[in-house]
């Protein structure tokens, strides 16, 4: 394996727009808004930027495709500026962009920034494609819920656990989300929820109800990053560097080859391994203090804690229900309420996984500070568990 | 003649709708004749020529030379559906293909020039008849398919007379105007029918089998309104067993798939040496008497499928299946998915024919690629064709899907594993009651993919169905 990004870069400005039905608001004015928050942080002027990653998904109804919408929204000074899509795990691929210009030396300080305006679409959900190409000829239309509720009939298959019980342990996901969104103040959703209601929530993909979805949202995320020598040298005496980011895409395995049963994400077990490596971490369940998982479902959320081999196989549902993975566990997860309760703006949710990272390894994560915060994962997905794009960034401290 | 039925096919829709429920439903109207007996009731993807696919599915192997699409209802009126089919059952380019229109006797007349020109054919009619609410037609109808295959003095029912007349009686007609059916006065109709056009026919085809009517053993006549055929036994003072009736009565009037569904039901029913009169209707009337030296392959299982489906309870459901209301599914609804010329031209015939490819060490895949997926092989290579679509799956994963639009809700979707080793994410249809569930065989059936209502274009593609189908019980 290549010698990686290990230490290479540093964060040192964040920014994070309250998620939510940004009625008020678009793409520009959500863009301007988490990159005021992350220049003030970073303690810079815009125009020390000297590149630019713009990630959006879902250019067809919101924030309008190239890098133009973030070029003309921040006025950046006619420096490199680059959109990059990649589904749901849009966020973290900026920000890989960013770091990756950093680390090779090709500019000293750059701009990862994430945005979707969904809520102009009209409807709950993600908005719909209509290009009419190949894949539309054979390939069934589900909704997001729809392709990752699949993951719970072959979990419930491969490891013989009984529908009532994994959907116990799903509920309990919500809950502990819930729990945790209700600390977190630009959270989209803010209210505790209890078991029963989650339980008897009407179902939206089978066995999927309401509350093992997480919300659609409006909202933009960003990070400044730069080198740690430039860091300290802008007063960051021990800044969060990114220890690995890692990228694992399908290329078609699942749904076209071999006996892939449809209970796992094999792009995150890739993404995961190929991160612990650059890193350095070896024992994963003892080294990393918290996780931010891309919990788009609570189905999700429960087979990447074993894709992540933070559960044994087969073992997420009782760890769940354990409590390994609340705020108070050993590995909590999605402290600052995750996509369930913060929001899923696609193109900014990397980014808003690192932004809590980010604060909690600084101790600024107020009411949900976790005591132990020394490393730190994202887990971000695009697509479906049938061919997907995973992402997996681990943060840490330089000393 | 030399020339004869080699075997027969047919298909019905899952639900069936019972009469007496929509009877009730508009009780307080005094409409909704007639009130015995089941229709058959297509999904929204079924249109005539995926229901007449179905039924020609076991009569396309080895390939016919020709191939004749039947119906009053075909969606396109300027792109061939006969085309279309051979696509759907991977028939070669040479394939002569005709579409056959504007008249319920469209298939019989199809089957007669076919028997008579001595061609290997096969002849599929489908009917997905628009109807009226409240109107006799919206209950009488059903949706549904029959198809036979034609072949030569072998077969195993021969063709020994027939007789034609072209006759304009306007029974009832449907237009660019007016395209629910408008139908005339019952008792004219069937006073004019019997004398004019059946009562002749079948005397002169009878004539021309050299037998009396009364030697028919088993007949299959397409009534235009009901007791037409009850008038001429009576008239010939014979009374062979009639068989269009039953499938009025389980599946209902299938247009120009009626007289051949009836006929599969005789065949089932005939033994050796039985003369069996099959009568087609409409603009005319078509007349002809077959011998069965052997039983038709086909045959008993068009007969079984009558008493096979499923109860559709809801009336609401079943108007809108019919596209007789339009309910308001809201904005993702809206959804209009374009399909492109260019595409179909590249993709189109294995996407319609299921046509997955199996690379040089054996793994089958779909759709096809210029890299294999198969991780062993790293350069690119030709693929060669493998059709899926007669092949059995299992489901590897599963979902009722309540958020995604679909006309007739939840929408399912899943992937599943073929026989051969290739896996495909699917549309699944016919859920059972219980849903579907990891480990489920499936079949495949042609269905309509995309519909584009804006501008009136549909694709099609193949959605995975239970390989069984339930008893549909007593009404």
């Amino acid at each position: 394996m290549a010698q990686g990004i290990k230490d290479k870069v540093a964060i040192i400005g964040m920014g994070c727009t309250r998620f939510g039905e940004r009625w008020e608001v678009g793409a520009d004015g959500l863009m301007v808004e988490a990159f005021t928050e992350a220049l003030a942080d970073a303690g810079i002027e815009r125009d020390q930027i000297e590149a630019a990653w713009v990630g959006n998904a879902l250019d067809d109804i919101n924030v309008g495709n190239s890098a133009l919408p973030a070029a003309h929204a921040l006025r950046l000074q006619r420096i490199p500026v680059t959109r990059v899509e990649n589904m749901c795990a849009t966020g973290t691929e900026a920000l890989r962009g960013a770091a990756y210009a950093v680390a090779s030396g090709a500019c000293d300080i750059a701009l990862a920034i994430g945005v979707e305006k969904l809520k102009d679409a009209g409807y709950g959900g993600l908005p719909l494609r209509t290009k009419g190409l190949h894949n539309d000829l054979w390939m069934p239309y589900g909704s997001a819920p729809g392709t990752f509720a699949q993951l719970a009939g072959a979990y419930a298959a491969r490891h013989g656990i009984a529908p009532a019980d994994l959907k116990r342990a799903m509920a309990h996901v919500s809950w502990k989300s819930h729990q945790n969104g209700a600390l977190s103040p630009k959270a989209h959703l803010r209210g505790a929820v209890d078991m029963e209601k989650i339980l008897g929530a009407p179902l939206i993909a089978d066995p999927l109800g309401l509350f093992d979805c997480c919300g659609v949202s409006d909202g933009a995320a960003c990070a400044i990053v730069t080198t740690p020598e430039i860091a300290r040298a802008l007063g960051k005496a021990n800044p969060v560097t990114i220890k690995a980011i890692q990228l694992s895409a399908s290329n078609g395995a699942e749904l076209q080859y071999g006996e892939w049963d449809g209970a796992s994400v094999p792009n995150t077990q890739v993404a995961a391994a190929r991160a612990y490596a650059e890193a350095g971490i070896r024992d994963p369940r003892a080294e990393l203090d918290f996780t931010e998982v891309h919990d788009c479902f609570s189905i999700t959320e429960l087979v990447i804690m074993e894709d992540l081999g933070l559960s044994d196989p087969g073992r997420a549902p009782a760890d769940i229900l354990d409590g390994r993975y609340d705020r108070d566990g050993a590995i909590p997860c999605q402290l600052d309420g995750g996509l369930k309760c913060f929001g899923h703006p696609v193109g900014a949710t990397g980014l808003r996984m690192a932004y809590e990272v980010y604060n909690q390894l600084q101790g600024r994560a107020g009411e949900r500070q976790r005591a132990k915060a020394d490393l730190g994962l994202t887990h971000n997905l695009g697509g479906a568990p049938f061919n997907s794009v995973a992402a997996v960034a681990i943060l840490g401290r330089l000393d | 003649m030399g020339s004869g039925i080699k075997a027969i096919g047919g298909y019905l829709p899952l639900l069936r709708l019972d009469r007496k429920l929509a009877a009730r439903e508009l009780a307080w109207s005094g409409l909704g004749m007639p009130r015995a007996g089941f229709r058959a009731v297509a999904d929204w993807d079924e249109d005539s020529l995926t229901l007449a696919v179905e039924a020609a599915r076991g009569l396309a192997s080895p390939a016919p030379a020709a191939f004749r699409f039947a119906s009053t209802s075909a969606y396109f009126t300027d792109r061939a559906q006969s085309g279309i089919a051979v696509d759907a059952l991977a028939l070669p380019r040479s394939t002569r293909a005709t579409d056959l229109a504007n008249s319920r006797r469209a298939g019989t007349s199809a089957l007669l020039d076919a028997l008579l020109s001595g061609s290997d054919e096969i002849i599929a009619a489908g009917e997905k008849r628009p109807t009226q609410p409240g109107s006799a037609a919206q209950l009488a109808y059903g949706d549904g398919a029959a198809a036979v295959r034609t072949g030569g003095a072998e077969s195993p029912a021969r063709l020994v007379g027939h007789a034609s007349l072209t006759h304009d009686l306007v029974d009832h007609y449907t237009s660019r105007d007016h395209p629910t059916p408008y139908a005339y006065e019952e008792r004219f109709v069937r006073d004019i029918a019997v004398a004019e056009l059946l009562l002749p026919a079948v005397r002169a085809a009878c004539a021309s089998a050299g037998i009396e009517p009364a030697a028919l053993a088993h007949v299959a006549c397409a009534d235009p309104v009901s007791g037409c055929w009850k008038a001429v036994a009576k008239k010939l003072k014979i009374a062979p067993v009639e068989h269009c009736e039953v499938v009025s009565q389980k599946a209902g009037d299938l247009g120009a798939a009626h007289a051949l569904f009836g006929l599969g039901v005789a065949l089932a029913s005939a033994k050796a040496g039985d003369f069996v009169l099959l009568v087609g209707f409409g603009g005319g009337v078509d007349a002809l008497v077959f011998e069965v030296v052997a039983p038709v392959p086909g045959a008993a299982e068009m007969a079984a499928m009558l008493d096979e489906g499923e109860r559709l309870a809801s009336i609401t459901r079943f108007l809108s299946l019919t596209g007789s209301i339009a309910l308001d599914w809201g904005m993702r609804a809206e959804f209009e998915q374009k399909a492109q010329a260019t595409v179909l031209e590249r993709v189109g015939r294995d996407m319609i024919g299921f046509i997955g490819g199996r690379d040089s060490l054996g793994n089958v895949q779909f759709p096809k690629s210029f890299y294999p997926v198969n991780p062993a092989l790293t350069h690119p290579e030709e693929l060669a064709d493998v059709r899926l679509a007669d092949l059995t799956a299992k489901v590897v994963s599963v979902t009722a899907d309540r958020l995604n639009f679909s006309p007739d809700p939840p929408f399912h979707f899943g992937l599943v594993q073929f026989e051969n080793g290739a896996r495909v994410l699917m549309e699944l249809v016919n859920a059972p009651q219980t849903g579907f569930a990891v480990g489920d065989h499936v079949r495949m059936r042609l269905r309509i993919k995309s519909q584009h209502a804006r501008l009136g274009f549909r694709t099609y593609f193949w959605k995975a169905a239970p390989l069984a189908r339930p008893q549909l019980g007593e009404a």
